[in-house]
C-alpha cells in the first residue's frame, strides 16, 4: 500500500496493516508551546540556557540534544496517535517526565507526555479523557504540576518514596512504595489500583510510562524487580487496556545503567510485552 | 538526602564561604511556573539538584542505614569495616562488607550486590567511643569513655558471626579522662598504644596485659588522636594543638611541638600524621576549630611546610569536638575534614604554600544532608561523625552522620571527567 506523508505537525498515516514501524516527525515550537513557555522554549531552542539550569537537568546544551528532545516528543505523540488508530502502539523512547513547563529538571527537557495528552485531549467539548500511567521509579512530578488543574487528565504515579524528585508534586493519584520492593508486591500494588482507575475515570487513551529504573539492577531505583517483574508489569498493564478497548501508547521511561547493552535490552522488554499483547488479542 | 551546638567558639563567628553559597542557593532560588508566578525554591530543590548533580560528580555512591548513629568506622580488611553505637546503655558493634558492586571494575551493571552487608554482630554495654583494629588480627578493641580501660574483643570468623568481648585492657588512671585513643600497628605479639591524656599514654601486650611502655611527661593534656607513625614510632595530637612524637623502644622525652602561631585564643586543634617507613614521608597536618591547617615533616613538626585558611563552618555551637575528623588520604595529596558542618570535605594540600592563604574544598560530599532529608520529618540532623579514607582506592571514602547513615563514596576527578552515560528521567 502506497504510504501517504502529511505535512503538518501530524505524523500518523495511512499504512498497510503489516508495517509496524513508524518515524515521527520533528514536534514544532507550536506543538510544544501547549505545556511549555514561550520563554523557557525559545531559550531552550536557541542555546540560552545558564549553567545552572544545565546543572540542573544533567545534560550540557547542544544542537543535537535539542532535535533528540524534539523527536522524542515527536514519537509520544505518534504513538499516542497510533494507539488511537489501532489500539496499542510503543514509543522507542518518551517518558521525561521531570520538566516542567518553565525549565527542565532530571534529564528531561520536554515533558514529551504532557504534550501528548494536551495534544490529543483536543479543545472542543468534551474533550478527550487521558490517564497517565507512570512506573518510572521517580514521580512524574512535572507531569503531575502540569495536570493538576485538568480534569480531563488522570495522573497516576507508583514510585519510590525516598528517591528523586525529594520536592513531590502531588499527582491524582500517588502509590508512594519503600526501598526494596520486589516483583510481587509491586505487581499486586499496580494490579490494586488500576482496573478500578479504568472503571471509574474511563479514560480514551492511556499513556503509559514503562520506566525500566525499578529492576534491581538500576543504579538509582532502589527496587529489586526483576526482568521477569517488568515483563508482567507492562504485559499486565497493557492487556489490561487492551481487554477493555482502551487506547494505550507506551514510552521507555527511565533507567539508569553504565552498562548501555544492558539497559538496551531491558527497555526492550515493554515492546516485546506489547508485541505478545498483539499477537494474543489479533491486533 | 538537619544543631551544631559547638562551645569554646570564642571571637567573632566566621561563616564559611562554601556554606553561605549554599545557604544563599537555598533561599534565594527562584523559579517560573506555567503562568509567571514567582516560586522561593525550597531546600528540597536544591537536594534534587544535587543528586542530579551527584550523578557526574561521584563515580560510585552507596548509602546504608543503621539501626543507630555510630561515630566509628574502622577498616578491618579491603572490603569490610566495624562500626558501633554510642548510646547510653546497649549497643550495637557490627562489622559490615560493603557493597561488592564497588569492587567490581567492569560490568558494574551486573552486580546485583549493591547493599552493605552485616558479616558479624554483637553487643557493647555501653558507649563505643573510639573502636581500633589489631592488624594482622581478628580482634578490635574499643573505648567507652566512661573510664580509662579499653575492652578487647573477637571479631568472629567463618564459624560464627558473633563479635565477643574476650577481655579489657586497663589504663593507667582509674577516673575517665575523656576518650581514650587507640593505636595498633602488625606486630608477631599484639600490643596497642592507649590513652586519654598525654600523661598516660600506654603500650601494652593484649594476651598478658603486661605494660610494655610508657609514654614519660608531666603534661596532661587531653588527646584528639593517638598514631604510629613507624614500627615504633608514635605521635600523639593533643586538644591544644600540641603534638608527641616518641619512641616506644627508649624511655626518652618525647619531641614536643606547640600548635602553629594563631591571631585567635586557644581553640580545639586536631592532627592527623601518614606513616611510613621513611621518616621524609611522613606528614603531619594539624586544623584547629577555626579552620587553620597547617603541614609539616615529621622529622621537624614544628617547622610549618605549607598552611591554610580552610573553608569550615565555625559558627556552629556544639557541646562536644569530639565528632570532627581529620584525615590524610593515603594515595593523593588531599586532607578530609569533618563534623565541622554537614559535609565531608576534600582538601587538596598540593596547592598550599608557607604563607597562609584561603583554602576552598576540593570535592563536598552533602550525601548525608540529602539522606537526613529524605527520612521522615522530625529526623536527627545529619552531622557528620566519621569518615575514613579506603586505604587502596585512592579517592574513595566511608563516612557516618548522626541518623544513622552510612556512606561509600567515590569521587569523580574532574580532570578525568569520566562520568557514566546518563539515562534517567
Amino acid at each position: 500500500m502506497i504510504m501517504q506523508l502529511s505535512v503538518g505537525r501530524t505524523t500518523y498515516l495511512r499504512m498497510s496493516p503489516r508495517v509496524q514501524v513508524w518515524v515521527p516527525e520533528i514536534a514544532s515550537k507550536d506543538l510544544l508551546s501547549c505545556v511549555h513557555t514561550d520563554e523557557y522554549l525559545t531559550n531552550f531552542i536557541h542555546g540560552r540556557v545558564n549553567e545552572q539550569d544545565q546543572k540542573r537537568t544533567g545534560f550540557s546544551w547542544s544542537e543535537g540534544l535539542v532535535s533528540r528532545c524534539r523527536y522524542e516528543t515527536g514519537g509520544t505523540v505518534l504513538a499516542a496517535q497510533v494507539a488511537l488508530q489501532r489500539g496499542l502502539a510503543c514509543s522507542t523512547a518518551g517518558g521525561t517526565h521531570h520538566a516542567f513547563p518553565g525549565y527542565g529538571s532530571g534529564f528531561c527537557l520536554i515533558n514529551d507526555l504532557a504534550v501528548a495528552a494536551k495534544y490529543l485531549m483536543g479543545n472542543s467539548s468534551p474533550k478527550r479523557k487521558v490517564l497517565i500511567v507512570d512506573l518510572d521509579v521517580h514521580q512524574g512530578d512535572g507531569t503531575a504540576f502540569i495536570f493538576k488543574e485538568e480534569p480531563s487528565v488522570f495522573t497516576f504515579s507508583v514510585h519510590c518514596g525516598k528517591n528523586f524528585p525529594l520536592r513531590k508534586q502531588q499527582s491524582d493519584l500517588d502509590v508512594s512504595v519503600e526501598d526494596g520492593l520486589e516483583d510481587e508486591e509491586y505487581l499486586s500494588i499496580v494490579e490494586a489500583h488500576l482496573p478500578w482507575l479504568l472503571e471509574t475515570f474511563r479514560p480514551d487513551l492511556v499513556l503509559y510510562d514503562a520506566g525500566v529504573d525499578p529492576h534491581q539492577e538500576d543504579e538509582l531505583g532502589r527496587l529489586r524487580l526483576t526482568d521477569r517483574g517488568l515483563y508482567k508489569r507492562d504485559l499486565y498493564v497493557m492487556k489490561t487496556m487492551v481487554s477493555r478497548g482502551v487506547p494505550v501508547a507506551a514510552v521507555i521511561g527511565g533507567g539508569y545503567s553504565r552498562d548501555i547493552d544492558k539497559l538496551a535490552l531491558r527497555h526492550s522488554i515493554v515492546h516485546r510485552a506489547a508485541t505478545q499483547v498483539w499477537r494474543e488479542f489479533g491486533m | 538526602m538537619k544543631r551544631d551546638d559547638w562551645s569554646g567558639v570564642s571571637g567573632e563567628d566566621r561563616v564559611s564561604q562554601s556554606e553561605a553559597r549554599w545557604e544563599k542557593l537555598k533561599h534565594n532560588r527562584l523559579r517560573c511556573g506555567i503562568d509567571g508566578e514567582m516560586e522561593e525554591a525550597n531546600v528540597e530543590d536544591i537536594l534534587d539538584d544535587w543528586f542530579i548533580e551527584s550523578l557526574k560528580t561521584y563515580k560510585d555512591l552507596h548509602v546504608y542505614q543503621l539501626e543507630h548513629p555510630t561515630q566509628v568506622i574502622e577498616w578491618t580488611s579491603g572490603k569490610t569495616v566495624c562500626v558501633a553505637g554510642y548510646g547510653s546503655s546497649k549497643n550495637e558493634v557490627l562489622e559490615l562488607r560493603l557493597p561488592l558492586k564497588l569492587f567490581a571494575n567492569e560490568n558494574k551493571g551486573l552486580c546485583a550486590e549493591r547493599d552493605f552487608k552485616v558479616v558479624h554482630g554483637g553487643f557493647a554495654d555501653g558507649p563505643v567511643r573510639c573502636l581500633r583494629h589489631v592488624p594482622g588480627t581478628r580482634c578490635i578493641v574499643t573505648s567507652d569513655g566512661l573510664s580509662s580501660n579499653l575492652q578487647v574483643w573477637d571479631l568472629g570468623g567463618d564459624d560464627s558471626d558473633v563479635i565477643r568481648r574476650t577481655g579489657s585492657v586497663k589504663g593507667r588512671t582509674t577516673a575517665s579522662e575523656g576518650v581514650s585513643r587507640i593505636a595498633a600497628r602488625p606486630s608477631s605479639r599484639p600490643h596497642i598504644l592507649h590513652g586519654a591524656l598525654s600523661g598516660d599514654i600506654q603500650l601494652t601486650e593484649l594476651t598478658s596485659g603486661k605494660t610494655l611502655y610508657k609514654l614519660e611527661t608531666d603534661s596532661a593534656d587531653p588527646l584528639s588522636s593517638l598514631q604510629f607513625v613507624g614500627d615504633s614510632v608514635f605521635l600523639a595530637g593533643c586538644r591544644n594543638g600540641n603534638i608527641y612524637v616518641a619512641d616506644t623502644r627508649t624511655s626518652s622525652a618525647p619531641q614536643l611541638s606547640p600548635p602553629p602561631a594563631s591571631s585567635g585564643e586557644s581553640e580545639p586543634w586536631w592532627t592527623d600524621a601518614s606513616a611510613g617507613p621513611d621518616p621524609s614521608s611522613c606528614r603531619v597536618i594539624r586544623l584547629s576549630l577555626s579552620g587553620e591547617a597547617a603541614v609539616s615533616d615529621l622529622r621537624n613538626p614544628g617547622a610549618i611546610v605549607s598552611r591554610a585558611r580552610l573553608d569550615v563552618q565555625t559558627h556552629c555551637r556544639c557541646s562536644s569536638t569530639d565528632d570532627v575528623g581529620l584525615s590524610l588520604a593515603p594515595a593523593l595529596d588531599c586532607i578530609a575534614v569533618s563534623g565541622l558542618g554537614r559535609a565531608v570535605q576534600i582538601y587538596d594540600t598540593s596547592v598550599w604554600r608557607p604563607e597562609p592563604q584561603d583554602a576552598l574544598p576540593l570535592f563536598e560530599h552533602r550525601g548525608h544532608e540529602v539522606s537526613s532529608r529524605q527520612s521522615d520529618e522530625g529526623s536527627v540532623p545529619a552531622l557528620v561523625t566519621s569518615h575514613v579514607w579506603h586505604p587502596d582506592r585512592p579517592r574513595t571514602l566511608l563516612s557516618a552522620a548522626a541518623d544513622g547513615s552510612v556512606h561509600v563514596w567515590d569521587w569523580v576527578d574532574r580532570s578525568a571527567a569520566d562520568a557514566p552515560a546518563p539515562g534517567a528521567k
